[in-house]
């Protein structure tokens, strides 16, 4: 009857996985990055290799979980998140394998961990967006300005669940300290009175039709605006410069190869291809994101590296200490 | 030894019945999340325990009660008003309304909160109507209680609906009547005898709407409101926390089945009896300015409910068409979406069947526990049951771990619920004397079942399979976590293309999930139709 068809579709069901292991020869990729910024440095490299290369996408927490969760389970051969914090978190869960020597150098020790077992692909600078024809902004200079009361009503943040602001919170705390820190929360809370927004996008959308006078975002997100709305009027302002300026947040997006990959040549090879010139060329091309590699040239318009001060922080230190920053971003009670 | 044990088999066997051994395998199944919960929340130590219960606690209870009692008041305001209208009043395009009332079901959460974030932009169609009316200066702000509330009462209403609908087409007029030679007044009847007659199915709507609510994912999510589901999955995701996830599920697990309980409780104390003969309700006709005022009302809700959803979701359908964005992988995700949901849906209705049967026949301590266990799977929430599977899978299977069949698993728990109370329903409909017949007249078990009351509970098990068929086909959180890898469903593009801002992309999906539930939902409206008939 009909149950015995069912039941035999639920055992073909259940011993579909075991097929599918043997069938696939392609590299898995957890991939906590947007499709479209990882697909075509992953076209690229299976057109150079032949190797295939399957993306399964998720937000990049939810994937570190999941790589954890699994175990020597995971099917997983490649991580790559957009936020160091999830890299160095990953890291101390020892989830990650040792990246050969020959492939890591070909980044900057500050922009991978000390035992290599993630590499920073591509940087990008926390800045603050600003409204060109707003009065309010010429006093602006730091980030820790939008506690101003002045601008009341005028800022634009996303909601703490976003990795890149919990990330800069962490590089602010680490410089100005725990205190200055919660009273710069406080007061930015009174003034984002009208609510936060869920994407950066938005945010600068918001600073270019003057419904708000100054953003915290990524600097790419400005440059991806101007590039639809060329006289868009807003401009990117770097924070925290000069000599007392503690200097711009920096963040790096990563990848690393997991533990327990059974595929370890054929990902030390995509390994080795997104630290490569192309690869490295290919990630400033599509986002406008800094290469990590030194010698590959940023985009062209965005602020030429080393021409702005970068806050001294180890980008370790976004892992360590982001529970600290969530409690701090809790008990202020941040959205 | 061998015959020792088989004799114990049969003790057991005669002392439970076929359906009592089955329905003790699906249930131990479902409560593995259950156990999950336990298991990890007595790792807590007592520190930890009070530090969740002065830091957390307060504000959670406060912003969950506070969300449920106000999606609960809006669901009521909606659902009861427009079955109300439909059922009482006759007025034209009456079966058009109730489909307009019907397919807000098919809107997952999350859809609405992101389609009404970006409705209400001030460049999007109700923002730049609110600018105009008001000035940008008020413009709601949909992160907060109210937001929610919203979002959620518009999602879950439908629930009220159908089921005070299906109360109030099955109340009789001879109590009105009654009330109305005493001398009350329409509101009178409406407030003494039609409102405390509907009791139960008021309460059970509400108590479906809450529990949606309870477990909502995907709306608090997107709208950042801290529940007890969206801080379990911040402590799960962001903090790498299972053993707090797991304490803050256990007290989400309490505060659920007092509610339950509750529920049942009032529910069992307020059973209404009528006679056979008495007079059926038959709509009036409804003048011309009071069918005027009621497409006024049922249009607004109706709008606000699926009109305005579905015409966003046509008009970025319509832009990704045009774009030709809609490829072959689009049409990858519709498939896996409906190979799931049928497989979900399919072993939910024969694996809810003996529990339901057990338990409509045997109404002890043993066969309650057994329904209120494997209800399990509603009151948790969605990244919890996911997280408990997984851990269960890996530690003890790991052979099936990457399979399809670990999120069949996971949608069958989940929904499991759905298609023990549609079929436990149909079945206490059959009196027990049918099935009595069927075997004096040589049927055997099997056979009674197949020929007896199979087919007589077949609107039960259709409502069953299409409720389970729904949810599963919008669920989000457990197939983001347990999914095959590649193995990408609608829900799971909706997320990734809306977190990305593809409009383009996330719409199309969307509006594919609106489409592919209303074949069935037309199965199930015809055949309840009939059977109301």
């Amino acid at each position: 009857m009909n149950i015995m068809r069912l039941l035999n579709i639920f055992l073909l069901v259940a011993l579909l996985p075991v097929t599918q292991l043997q069938a696939s020869e392609e590299l898995l990729v957890y991939s906590g990055r947007s499709d479209k910024f990882v697909k075509p440095v992953m076209e690229a490299f299976t057109l150079k290799t032949g190797i295939k290369v399957v993306l399964h996408a998720g937000s990049s927490t939810s994937l570190l979980n999941k790589l954890q969760l699994e175990g020597e389970r995971s099917q997983a051969d490649i991580y790559i998140s957009n936020d160091a914090g999830n890299m160095q978190k990953g890291a101390d869960l020892k989830l990650f394998s040792i990246i050969p020597n020959e492939i890591a150098q070909n980044i900057p020790s500050n922009y991978r961990s000390k035992q290599n077992d993630w590499l920073g692909l591509s940087a990008r600078a926390r800045v603050l967006v600003v409204n060109t024809n707003s009065p309010l902004v010429k006093d602006i200079s730091s980030v820790f300005d939008l506690a101003e009361p002045e601008l009341k009503g005028q800022i634009g943040l996303t909601h703490s669940g976003n990795e890149s602001y919990i990330a800069g919170v962490t590089v602010y705390m680490q410089m100005k300290g725990k205190d200055a820190t919660r009273k710069w929360l406080v007061g930015m809370k009174k003034n984002f009175n009208d609510g936060v927004f869920n994407k950066h996008s938005k945010i600068v959308k918001a600073v270019a039709s003057g419904k708000k006078a100054v953003g915290l975002v990524n600097h790419y997100y400005v440059y991806r605006h101007l590039e639809k709305y060329p006289d868009a009027p807003i401009r990117i302002l770097l924070p925290d410069q000069g000599e007392q300026g503690m200097g711009v947040a920096w963040n790096v997006a990563g990848a690393a190869i997991t533990k327990h990959s059974k595929r370890l040549n054929a990902a030390e090879k995509l390994m080795a291809f997104m630290v490569s010139k192309e690869g490295q060329g290919l990630f400033a091309s599509v986002n406008r994101e800094y290469p990590t590699r030194v010698g590959v040239a940023a985009a062209d318009d965005v602020p030429a590296v080393g021409s702005f001060k970068v806050a001294n922080v180890p980008m370790t230190s976004l892992g360590r200490l982001r529970n600290e920053t969530l409690d701090l971003i809790e008990a202020v009670g941040m959205p | 030894m061998n015959s020792q044990l088989t004799g114990y088999f049969y003790w057991l066997k005669s002392r439970l019945a076929t359906r009592g051994l089955l329905t003790l395998m699906v249930v131990s199944l479902a409560s593995i999340p259950f156990f999950f919960v336990i298991h990890s929340s007595l790792q807590l130590s007592v520190e930890r325990w009070f530090g969740l219960w002065t830091s957390r606690l307060p504000d959670l209870i406060w912003n969950t009660l506070s969300l449920a009692i106000m999606v609960a008041f809006g669901a009521f305001l909606l659902g009861v008003s427009s079955a109300w209208f439909i059922v009482r009043r006759e007025f034209v395009g009456r079966r058009l309304a109730i489909w307009l009332l019907v397919l807000p079901l098919t809107i997952p959460t999350y859809v609405f909160a992101h389609i009404y974030t970006i409705l209400l932009e001030p460049s999007g169609w109700l923002g730049s109507v609110w600018v105009w009316l008001f000035g940008e200066s008020s413009l709601p702000n949909l992160y907060n209680v109210f937001g929610v509330g919203f979002v959620l009462s518009l999602a879950s209403f439908s629930y009220v609906f159908l089921l005070v609908r299906d109360a109030l087409s099955r109340t009789h007029q001879n109590l009105e009547d009654a009330a109305r030679v005493q001398g009350a007044s329409s509101a009178q009847v409406f407030w003494r005898i039609n409102l405390p007659m509907l009791r139960p199915a008021i309460a059970a709507g509400l108590a479906l709407v809450v529990l949606h609510v309870l477990s909502d994912f995907g709306a608090v999510s997107m709208l950042r409101y801290q529940t007890f589901t969206l801080s379990i999955y911040l402590q799960m995701n962001a903090r790498f926390d299972y053993q707090a996830a797991a304490g803050l599920s256990l007290i989400l697990v309490s505060l659920s089945l007092t509610f339950l309980v509750l529920e049942r409780f009032f529910r069992k104390r307020q059973r209404y009896y009528s006679s056979a003969q008495s007079r059926k309700v038959i709509p009036k006709q409804a003048g011309i300015t009071e069918q005027f005022m009621i497409w006024l009302w049922l249009g607004l809700v109706s709008l606000f409910a699926f009109i305005l959803p579905l015409i966003w979701m046509i008009v970025w359908s319509w832009q990704a068409w045009i774009k030709d964005m809609i490829d072959m992988a689009f049409w990858g995700y519709v498939s896996n979406s409906l190979l799931i949901s049928v497989l979900a849906a399919s072993i939910a209705v024969v694996a809810g069947l003996p529990v339901a049967l057990y338990h409509a026949k045997r109404r002890d301590f043993l066969s309650q526990s057994c329904v209120h266990l494997s209800s399990i799977g509603f009151v948790l929430p969605g990244p919890v049951i996911a997280l408990g599977i997984l851990v269960f899978v890996l530690a003890l299977v790991p052979n099936i771990y990457g399979g399809m069949l670990v999120l069949v698993l996971a949608m069958v728990i989940r929904f499991l619920p759905l298609a023990i109370q549609s079929q436990e329903s149909a079945i206490q409909q059959l009196t027990p004397s049918v099935e009595q017949a069927g075997r004096s007249l040589g049927a055997g078990p099997l056979q009674n079942l197949r020929r007896v009351i199979l087919p007589m509970m077949r609107g039960g098990l259709i409502s069953a399979w299409v409720l389970v068929f729904i949810d599963t086909l919008k669920e989000l959180p457990a197939t983001l976590l347990l999914r095959p890898t590649g193995f990408d469903t609608l829900p799971v593009r909706i997320w990734i293309e809306a977190s990305e801002e593809m409009l383009e992309l996330a719409a199309p999906a969307a509006l594919m999930l609106v489409i592919g539930t209303l074949p069935v939902l037309w199965f199930l409206m015809r055949s309840g139709a009939k059977h109301s008939s």
